[in-house]
């Protein structure tokens, strides 16, 4: 069965090649159908990938390595891509797949230009395929074949992170088809306003699983790590910002393309780096060059051929952008104080984000390389990233109004004053009955500033097209993307302002009051999983009239020889009260005290409501009436 | 399986928070940027390993002490060495590059971008086009 998987996975690199061959020439016939039928071939090869570690057939070397007869059905699943050889496989047919659609959806009026793009995302598709065979085949026999297999990674063994990679690489592959959208238009020299139609389309595609998968595998940490927080500025959490970040610019850079014909040259960068980031998250995070410069020289061929790979495909793409962006054309001219300006500094202000959290993520690598060794952590970025990030966020009410070419500023002073009276009105709670420092009471301003903003821009919208049902569809689309963004950041400064954490220590009977609430250690005893085993606390929280009753765990999976956290968290609607298992310790009259982790993290449903929003606004802009470009005109 | 658990079961009595919470609430921000030297990529707060502990309660003591959060970091980074600072010191070329850079970029970028736009005025043959026309 495997081997018929792994022939079908030779098959679609063959197809990939062939379609970049036709589609390159300009055939886009033939290189769409190679397209749909290497999508069959690499949905069939992936499909005996995931029989076998559903029926756990130790007879391949992964599943035996990476599952375990006892763990529960839809781990055995989704322990497919839990690993590195699984998740190469899954980029390739997530990659695949954005070619098959591609070539059934794209309708530009341009055949040779879809053609080439079809053609450039064969090439990727065939490069990670190349990769996938060559360096981290899934599809290796293990004779004899062992009774057992070694057990998933147990951290991984979660709802949300069996979901999270699949999101993940929706965005990170995602991306690819942008990347060849721009490399097609590079080829034909026409980045214009046909190509920007639908470059964004597919941006917006990659953007809104990229969200989504972030905000699973941020969500999956708060609950499953027990360090009470949301965001750790990890070098693994910061390679998938990047790209992000960049998505990010590209979103609002590519608007300028397609209504102005501006940015041309800017836009098809970005749409050629966004890619390029994606490829870098993978390579960082796959090399293992980040936890550890050492676990590199585990495997150096895995990663100096994604290095290759990220070199190759980037550098191929920059050469052709060196070439030809003189060749663009500039769009109507426009001043500093014009919605082209302001999109130009929503671009340079995420794009020196992405640089700031690239140069904190790569530096100790860096130093190491010089012979020092130190860390950059969450300190570097809260006083580099966010004031920087803070900046756009200020000017984004102020700036959605303004007109293309050239704006009337008369207003911008009352804007100005309106935000430092939201300020002074925070500044003002903070010295008075509320007890909220500076910097946290600026960070409330602006997530109000953002929401209001948002609900100004829907009003103001309203007023002109008479009717909110006649809005189309992105401008509701963005202005939830941004209401979301408020609600981000006001869940992210309430948070990480007001969150108290406090480490108790009982033992059963006992009783602690922490952060208001009445927290009695009911009993501990062991419970036994389908493949774990677990000490479980049985705590009662009070506070007022509420009773809650919380179960943390600390299990144990003998498979894999592992401990993890499963935190019990409380909603209130407000706050999380949020507890995790630590030892137990005995004392010398032979009494066992357990600690406890105790975090009470207010409206941190917030921040995973703002991004959500943020995700489904992206979404909403993908529908509605196309923007009417006349060929001539384009 | 008893004996697994009973093996995670230390000896040690548990630490405890300083009994002042603004003194705690001080030691807590420390023990967030400081790292733990034993662990991946984590910082003392967060780690069950005992150097952490011992670090923890290091951090504690010092606060206690009344010794300023800068006397603090200094004494951990010359034991352990700068790599135990989350917060990388700023002193060397190396770290006027890593806190200097993003700024740095910002204004420069800003430049560059107000000289691009000011350089292409809007011409009389294209008139400015309000958002909601073009949509």
């Amino acid at each position: 069965m495997i081997e018929a998987g792994h022939f079908a996975a030779f098959l679609a690199l063959i197809l990939s090649f062939f379609q970049a061959g036709q589609g390159l020439m300009g055939q886009r016939r033939a290189a769409g159908l190679s397209a749909i039928v290497a999508f069959g071939a690499m949905t069939f090869s992936f499909v005996t990938l995931i029989v076998a570690f559903a029926t756990s057939d130790f007879s391949v070397q992964l599943v035996a390595a990476n599952s375990h007869t006892l763990k529960p059905f839809v781990y055995k699943i989704a322990g497919t891509w839990g690993n590195h050889e699984g998740s190469m496989a899954l980029w390739c047919l997530v990659g695949i797949g954005f070619g098959a659609v591609a070539a059934k959806l794209l309708a530009t009026g341009r055949p040779t230009f879809e053609a080439r793009a079809l053609g450039v995302q064969g090439l990727l598709n065939g490069g990670a395929l190349l990769y996938l065979l060559l360096a981290s085949s899934p599809f290796t026999r293990l004779d004899p074949a062992p009774l057992q297999g070694a057990g998933l990674n147990p951290l991984l063994q979660d709802p949300a992170l069996a979901a999270h990679p699949p999101m993940l690489y929706l965005g990170y592959v995602g991306y690819s088809f942008v990347f060849a959208l721009a490399a097609a238009g590079l080829i034909e020299g026409r980045i214009d306003r046909v190509w920007a139609r639908t470059a964004r389309l597919w941006a917006l595609a990659a953007f809104v699983p990229l969200t989504l998968g972030i905000a699973l595998g941020s969500y999956w940490a708060y609950y499953e790590l027990g360090w009470g927080g949301w965001w750790f500025w990890d070098p693994v959490e910061n390679a998938s910002l990047m790209p992000w970040l960049i998505g990010a610019a590209l979103l609002h850079s590519v608007i300028v393309t397609e209504k102005r014909g501006s940015f041309g040259v800017w836009t098809a960068l970005l749409a050629v780096l966004a890619f390029c980031f994606s490829m870098l998250g993978a390579f960082l995070v796959r090399s293992g060059v980040l936890t550890s410069v050492h676990a590199f020289a585990v495997d150096p061929l895995r990663g100096s051929l994604l290095l290759a790979g990220l070199l190759v495909f980037g550098g191929a793409a920059l050469i052709l952008f060196a070439l030809r962006a003189g060749k663009l054309e500039a769009g109507p001219n426009w001043t500093t104080g014009s919605r082209e300006g302001a999109l130009m500094g929503n671009n340079l202000v995420l794009i020196v984000a992405t640089a700031t959290v690239l140069l904190g993520t790569l530096f100790p690598l860096i130093a190491e390389a010089a012979g020092q060794t130190m860390s950059v952590g969450e300190p570097y970025f809260n006083l580099t990233f966010t004031p920087i990030m803070s900046l756009a966020l200020i000017a984004l009410p102020i700036v959605q109004a303004w007109s293309w070419g050239k704006a009337a500023l008369s207003s911008l002073w009352k804007w100005g004053a309106a935000f430092a009276g939201i300020v002074a009105v925070f500044w003002l709670a903070g010295i008075g009955p509320f007890d909220i420092p500076l910097l946290a009471g600026i960070g409330l301003a602006i997530a109000v500033w953002l929401i209001a903003g948002a609900a100004m821009e829907i009003w103001r919208r309203a007023k002109t097209a008479r009717r909110l049902g006649k809005m189309p569809a992105r401008v509701w689309g963005m202005t939830l993307a941004h209401a979301g963004l408020g609600f981000f950041v006001l869940g992210a400064v309430l948070e990480t302002s007001g969150r108290a954490h406090t480490t108790i220590a009982l033992q059963e009977g006992q009783a602690t009051s922490v952060a208001g609430w009445q927290l009695t250690l009911d009993d501990v005893e062991s419970i036994e999983g389908p493949n774990w085993y677990a000490e479980r606390a049985t705590l009662t929280a009070r506070r007022g009239g509420t009773v809650a009753e919380l179960q943390p765990h600390k299990r144990f999976y003998p498979a894999a020889q592992m401990p993890t956290t499963e935190t019990a968290i409380h909603k209130t609607g407000l706050a999380d009260l949020y507890v995790a298992l630590g030892d137990g310790r005995r004392n010398t009259q032979g009494e066992t005290r357990w600690t406890f982790e105790v975090f009470l993290n207010p409206f941190i449903d917030l921040i995973y409501l703002g991004t959500i929003l943020i995700g489904l606004g992206a979404f909403l802009s993908m529908f509605g009436r196309k923007t009417k470009v006349k060929e001539a005109e384009a | 399986m008893k004996a697994i658990l009973t093996s995670l079961i230390l000896l040690f009595a548990a630490e405890g928070p300083l009994a002042d919470p603004q003194e705690e609430a001080r030691a807590q921000d420390l023990m967030r940027e400081i790292r733990c030297v034993a662990c991946e990529n984590e910082p003392i707060s967060n780690s069950g390993s005992d150097i952490a502990a011992d670090m923890r309660e290091r951090v504690r003591a010092m606060v206690a002490e009344g010794q300023s959060n800068q006397e603090i970091r200094t004494w951990f980074a010359e034991r352990y060495g700068d790599f135990v600072l989350f917060r990388p010191p700023s002193r060397g070329i190396g770290g006027f590059l890593l806190w200097g850079a993003p700024f740095v970029f910002l204004l420069a970028g800003s430049l560059l971008a107000f000289a691009i736009s000011r350089n292409r005025r809007p011409s009389d043959r294209v008139e400015a086009v309000a958002p909601e026309d073009s949509e």
